[in-house]
Formats: structure tokens, C-alpha cells, sequence
């Protein structure tokens, strides 16, 4: 066996494919998390003092914030189906 | 200063003379033949040991030694661990030599490491005592030659490589110290060492004096220390002169990595003038208070079990003891050591235009040389920083400074023409070319994961690069039409260079934060600013001209300048996704899935209007 192929093994009979996705999953909440309170800061901030420049500035961070929420949620989904396919693939086995 | 060369053409007829001298008393004292093989074969050993660890660790060691050495105990820790593992000190010294000058690792913790791979290299004194001279040989040593040699005929990955050349390594050593030993038992029959044995302060600074040379020629304070083992445990050597001779090993390995850091680089340097003054103190205090050590010796081994006439193993003890001392006693002023260190071999005429970080010794290592390239790539990014806010008039530090953009764009750099072509001359070309050079030579012993970020980092080169060039040719219009009289073109002018401005202000703030939703936020922001500079389907360059407000002239330099800058944005932006977004984070690993595609930017843009 190479060590290679031994590598593979030990990481499959650990479950660290899916110590991974978990990983992987956890940084996006985190990030989803800062989005999150980056975005309610700015839903509050008053609008009635500032500037139209600074209108259109809150306005644009609040729509890529909103925009990245989604793709930050989207992925994570995808890897929620990944790991729950994973796991059923070992069961099946 | 003496150079590297200049000692070599010293040393060169000493070597010679001490090669006849060794044939001549070979040939009055054959068994001498069989001792002087033995020391070949334990460095052989030690040899295929080092490179077998290093094919073997496959970054795990270099990981250890970055990770884990970012306060001075953890420094000491992992130096000594890892030099007691690997068995040899020369090895960890090359990483951190090579950490150092890839920016890895501060030199405090370097320095810790080196003191703690010092207080490592006792452990070949308990290999030898403990296992080497129990150890029948034909059990042992011989099996595992055999195996080192098999090995490799049927597993052929590096890592099989790795441990086949330890096996090998451990093998020799072990034969190594066999023949050493039976050539020691055999010449005592003719010539009986230990009747040179000397007493008092004169026969200690003798035999330290004997220690040290021996370890200058050999090369090895470990071979000199299984020598005096060996010879010890078969009573050639008295065990106090044996004391002394360890000293001596200790003093000699300084002289060793002295004569190694001439050719080594400035960091390497600074890393052995530690070496000297923490072997040189340690040294002095052995020798001062060797009588005190040697009862200590004697009163600890009844505690650790070591037979009173085990006078080996006692050796070893002696060993880590004053080497522990020895680490106790630099280390509280390790801080003043740096402070002194960081003053010497500094560089003279610090070049803008010259590499920084790209030092031959980083590429002993994929992670180190990867590093060496990161930091050049960073250093060539500050230099495009200067010229690009120079080529677009605005002063540096307005655009790092939280100003009011509007004002950047007013407080102009200077009323004269800037040469950007002399710029470019001499702090970009030079230094791409090193980068990508070095490159080269790093990408030949890089694992693919490796070259695949190598080669995004060679494309963040060539962006900033293709930065600068926009750059210049942006400048020549952008002069003309600031300082001219229609204020509509100059208006647009200004707002490319304020798009500009704000563009690199917030790839400094992503160059300086940890924060992961800043720098996705300023990314994007980023990718949709530059479509401002799409005059021609954003309707600005149609209103311009329908409502004639510039000249047909202006509109074709406006319109060519608008796809400079939208360029050199592109660029920047690209750079900054691949340079300033840390390998290891976590952003890294998500970024390409979170990163805005070019509908979605439309998306947001339109959302706006």
C-alpha cells in the first residue's frame, strides 16, 4: 500500500472527510454571523442625517451584504447536502 | 572581514598535513584505521538520517517549527524536540535560517530554537550510551541497512524514500559506533590513552582545548561526543578529562557554525553569533563550576538509576545538565541578545529596486521559498503603490489616510511631471525579474499544491506589473487635461483618479485586516467601482459629446484612459484576491465560492440605478 493510499484510509476510517466539510461549514457561519451584524448595524443606522453620497454608500454595502448572506447561506446548504450524502453513502456500505 | 574563500585557502594545507598525519600514524598504529572508520560511518549515519527526515517529514517538521515557537519557552521546546528526533542540529538550523529569511519567524524565536536544538543535541549522547554500545551489531545495524536498502525497490514515494534513508542513517551510526568501540579495545592492547590522563584546572582546560579541535575537524560536536563515549566506556579516557572533552565539543561546534554562517546569509549570520555566545557562556560556566556539576552528576544519577561505574551514561547526564544550565542561564536576556543582533550585518544602501526577501536559503523548502515569494511579491506591490500614487499626483499618505477623497484628488503630489518609465526602471523591472527567477529555481523541488499557488502569485506579479505600465500611460492625458481649462474633461479625470484612490486605499485596509467580511465587502465594492469606468455603456462619454461639452480629441483620450483605468483596476483587484487574502485562512478556502461574478455585479449595478 502507498502512503498515499494509507493516508486515504486512515482519513476515511477517521471521518476526517467530513471533520472537513464541518470546518469548512464553520467558517462560513462565522462569516454569516459578521454579515448578519454588519447588516442589522446598518438597517439602523439613521438615514435622515446623511448626505446623498452617503445614502448611496449605505446602499450599496446593504445590497452586497444582502447578496453575499445568500451565497454565504447557498453554500452552506450545499454542504449540509454533501456531509448528509456522505453519511448516508456509509451506512449504505 | 575575512571571507568564506579566504579560510578555505587557510584551512586547505592544514587539511592537507592532517591527512598525512593521519596516514602516518595509520600506518604505526593500524587499529587507529578501524576507530577513524567507525567516526566516517557514524557521520555517513548521520547523513542519510538528516535527508531521510527531511524527504520523511514532508512539511510536517517546518509546520511544527512555525506554528508552535511564538513565545520563547514553545521556541526552546521545539528546538529541542526536534533536534533530538531528527539528530541533527544542522538540519533545524537550515529551516530556521531559511524560516528567518522567508519572514516566518521572528528572530527571538529563532534564537530560542537554536538554543533549545543546543540542549537537543544531547540526546545523541543518551542514543550512544543507552543504545549504541549495548547494541549487537548484527541484530541491529545490519537488519536495518538492509531494510533501508529494500525498502525503496518496492515503495516508491518519497515519504518510503525518507524512512528508508533513517533506517539506513540509524544503521550506520550504530555500525559506526561499533567499530569505534572494538577499534578503542583493540588499540588499548598497544597504546593506553589514559596514561595522558591530566588532573586539576590544567588537565580541564587541556582536554577542553582537545575537544574543541577535534570537533573543528570532525565537523560534529555529536560524532566528537560518541568518540569520547566510546573511548570512555572502554576505559581509554579518564572520566574527568571525559567531562572536560564534552565541554570542549560544546566550545568546538561554535567555530563549526561560524566557518557555516560565511556563506550563509545575514539571518544565518546573526543565528551563529547566538550559537557562539550562548555555547562560549556555557562553556565558561561548565568549566567554572565542573567540580559542582560533577557531584551533581553523581547525585542525580543515583536518583535516575545510573550505576555508579555507568560512567557513559554519566557522561551524557554531565552533557544535558550543563547544556540545561546553559539555557536557564541566556535565556532571561535573550531579549538584550536580539536587541544586539538586530544591529549587526545589516545590509548597506537598502535598495528599493532590490529583493528583500528572496534569499537562497528559503528555498531549501517549498513553504519557505512560497513565503520568500509572497513577502518579495508584497514588496513589489509597495514600490507599484508609490509609483501609481505618484503617476496619478496624489500623496501617499492622503490615500492611507481616512481624508475625505474629494480632498486626496486636490492635494496634488508635485506641479512637475513625473518620469514613470525611470520608476519602473528601477524598482519594478529589476525586482519582477528576481521574483520571477527565484520562482524558477523554487518551483523544481515544489509539490503540485505548491506550484498551483506559485503560479497564481506569478500572475499577482504580472498584474501589478501591467498596474504600472497603465499607469504611465494613463499619466500622459491625465496631466494634460487636470491642468487644462475645460472643466468637464477635467472632472472626469479627477473621478478616475479618485476611483483610483479609493481603490487603493481599500486594498490597504485588505492588506492589514483579519476581518473576513471587510475584505469581502471591500472586494466587491471594488469590482463594482471599476465599472464606472465603462463610460461608453454607462452613457457619460454620450452625454459629453452630445451636449458638446469636450472636443472628438478629448473624447478618444477619455475614452482610451476610462479602459486604462479600468485595467489597472482589474489588475489591483486581481492582485489583492491572490496576495492579500492569507493562504491558510479560512477565506482562502471560500473565497472563489463567495467571490461576485461579473452578473452579479451587473445585478448590483443595476440595482442601484
Amino acid at each position: 500500500m502507498s502512503i498515499k493510499k494509507f493516508i486515504e484510509s486512515v482519513i476515511s476510517s477517521l471521518n476526517l472527510e467530513e471533520f472537513e466539510i464541518k470546518g469548512k461549514k464553520k467558517s462560513i457561519k462565522r462569516l454569516l454571523e459578521k454579515l448578519e451584524l454588519r447588516k442589522s448595524i446598518l438597517n439602523k443606522t439613521t438615514k435622515k442625517n446623511l448626505t446623498k453620497k452617503e445614502k448611496k454608500e449605505l446602499k450599496e454595502e446593504l445590497a452586497i451584504i444582502t447578496l453575499q448572506i445568500k451565497k454565504g447561506n447557498k453554500l452552506l446548504d450545499e454542504l449540509n447536502t454533501k456531509n448528509s450524502k456522505n453519511i448516508q453513502t456509509k451506512k449504505d456500505k | 572581514m575575512m571571507t568564506h574563500n579566504h579560510f578555505r585557502s587557510f584551512f586547505a594545507p592544514i587539511i592537507i598535513l592532517l591527512i598525512v598525519g593521519a596516514l602516518f600514524l595509520l600506518g604505526l598504529y593500524p587499529n587507529l584505521s578501524i576507530i577513524l572508520g567507525g567516526i566516517a560511518l557514524f557521520l555517513i549515519g548521520m547523513e542519510y538520517m538528516e535527508s531521510g527526515f527531511k524527504s520523511f517529514s514532508g512539511g510536517l517538521l517546518e509546520n511544527l517549527l512555525e506554528k508552535f515557537t511564538n513565545t520563547t519557552p514553545k521556541a526552546i521546546s521545539m528546538g529541542f524536540l526536534a533536534t533530538a528526533i531528527v539528530q541533527s542540529s544542522s538540519l533545524i538550523s537550515i529551516i530556521i535560517i531559511s524560516f528567518l529569511s522567508a519572514g516566518l519567524i521572528s528572530l527571538t524565536s529563532a534564537v530560542g530554537v537554536i538554543f533549545g536544538s543546543n540542549l537537543g543535541t544531547t540526546a545523541t549522547a543518551w542514543l550512544v550510551s543507552v543504545f549504541g554500545l549495548k547494541i549487537k551489531i548484527s541484530l541491529y545495524a545490519m537488519p536495518m541497512i538492509i531494510m533501508g536498502i529494500i525498502i525503496p525497490l518496492f515503495l516508491k514515494s518519497n515519504a518510503w524514500k525518507g524512512i528508508a534513508s533513517i533506517f539506513i542513517g540509524l544503521g550506520v551510526i550504530f555500525l559506526g559506533i561499533g567499530y569505534m568501540k572494538e577499534g578503542f579495545e583493540t588499540l588499548k592492547a598497544g597504546l593506553d590513552l589514559a596514561q595522558y590522563a591530566m588532573e586539576g584546572y590544567a588537565g580541564i582546560f587541556v582536554y577542553v582545548l582537545v575537544g574543541s579541535v577535534a570537533t573543528v575537524v570532525i565537523q560534529s560536536s555529536s560524532a566528537t561526543m560518541a568518540i569520547i563515549i566510546t573511548a570512555l566506556a572502554t576505559g581509554q579516557i579518564d572520566y574527568a578529562n571525559a567531562l572536560a572533552l564534552a565541554i570542549g565539543a560544546n566550545v568546538g561546534t561554535t567555530v563549526t557554525a561560524v566557518l557555516g554562517a560565511l556563506k550563509s546569509n545575514e539571518n544565518g549570520k546573526r543565528l551563529a553569533v547566538a550559537h557562539f555566545i550562548f555555547n562560549i557562556i556555557t562553556g565558561l560556566i561548565a568549566i567554572i563550576f565542573i567540580y559542582q556539576l560533577t557531584e551533581l552528576v553523581d547525585y542525580l544519577a543515583v536518583i535516575v538509576g545510573i550505576a555508579v561505574d555507568n560512567f557513559a551514561m554519566k557522561l551524557a547526564l554531565f552533557h544535558t545538565i550543563f547544556n540545561l544550565i546553559g539555557v536557564l542561564a541566556v535565556t532571561p536576556f535573550i531579549t538584550i541578545l536580539v536587541k544586539y543582533l538586530n544591529t549587526i550585518f545589516i545590509p548597506k544602501g537598502i535598495n528599493k529596486g532590490k529583493p528583500k526577501y528572496l534569499d537562497n536559503s528559503a528555498l531549501v523548502l517549498p513553504s519557505t521559498a512560497l513565503s520568500s515569494i509572497i513577502m518579495e511579491t508584497k514588496h513589489l506591490y509597495e514600490n507599484a503603490f508609490d509609483i501609481i500614487t505618484h503617476g496619478l499626483n496624489l500623496k501617499k499618505k492622503n490615500v492611507l489616510s481616512t481624508m475625505d477623497l474629494d480632498e486626496v484628488i486636490l492635494d496634488l503630489h508635485t506641479h512637475k511631471t513625473i518620469d514613470i518609465d525611470d520608476f519602473y526602471n528601477h524598482w519594478i523591472k529589476g525586482l519582477y525579474g528576481e521574483i520571477i527567477d527565484f520562482s524558477t529555481k523554487a518551483q523544481e523541488n515544489m509539490p503540485p499544491e505548491y506550484i498551483e499557488e506559485l503560479y497564481k502569485l506569478k500572475l499577482a506579479n504580472r498584474d501589478i506589473v501591467d498596474a504600472v505600465k497603465g499607469t504611465k500611460h494613463l499619466q500622459k492625458n491625465m496631466i494634460k487635461y487636470t491642468s487644462g481649462r475645460n472643466e468637464h474633461i477635467k472632472a472626469q479625470y479627477d473621478d478616475i483618479r479618485k476611483g483610483l484612490a479609493e481603490l487603493l486605499r481599500n486594498i490597504d485596509t485588505i492588506a492589514k485586516t483579519d476581518e473576513e467580511d471587510i475584505i469581502i465587502l471591500l472586494l466587491s465594492k471594488a469590482k463594482i467601482h471599476v465599472e464606472r469606468y465603462d463610460i461608453i455603456t454607462n452613457g457619460t462619454l454620450d452625454k459629453l459629446i452630445r451636449k458638446g461639452l469636450i472636443t472628438n480629441q478629448m473624447a478618444t483620450s477619455l475614452m482610451n484612459d476610462s479602459n486604462y483605468a479600468h485595467s489597472i483596476s482589474k489588475n489591483l483587484i486581481t492582485m489583492a484576491e491572490i496576495l492579500f487574502i492569507d493562504i491558510k485562512s479560512d477565506l482562502k478556502k471560500m473565497h472563489e465560492e463567495l467571490s461576485m461574478n461579473e452578473e452579479e455585479v451587473n445585478l448590483l449595478i443595476k440595482e442601484q440605478k
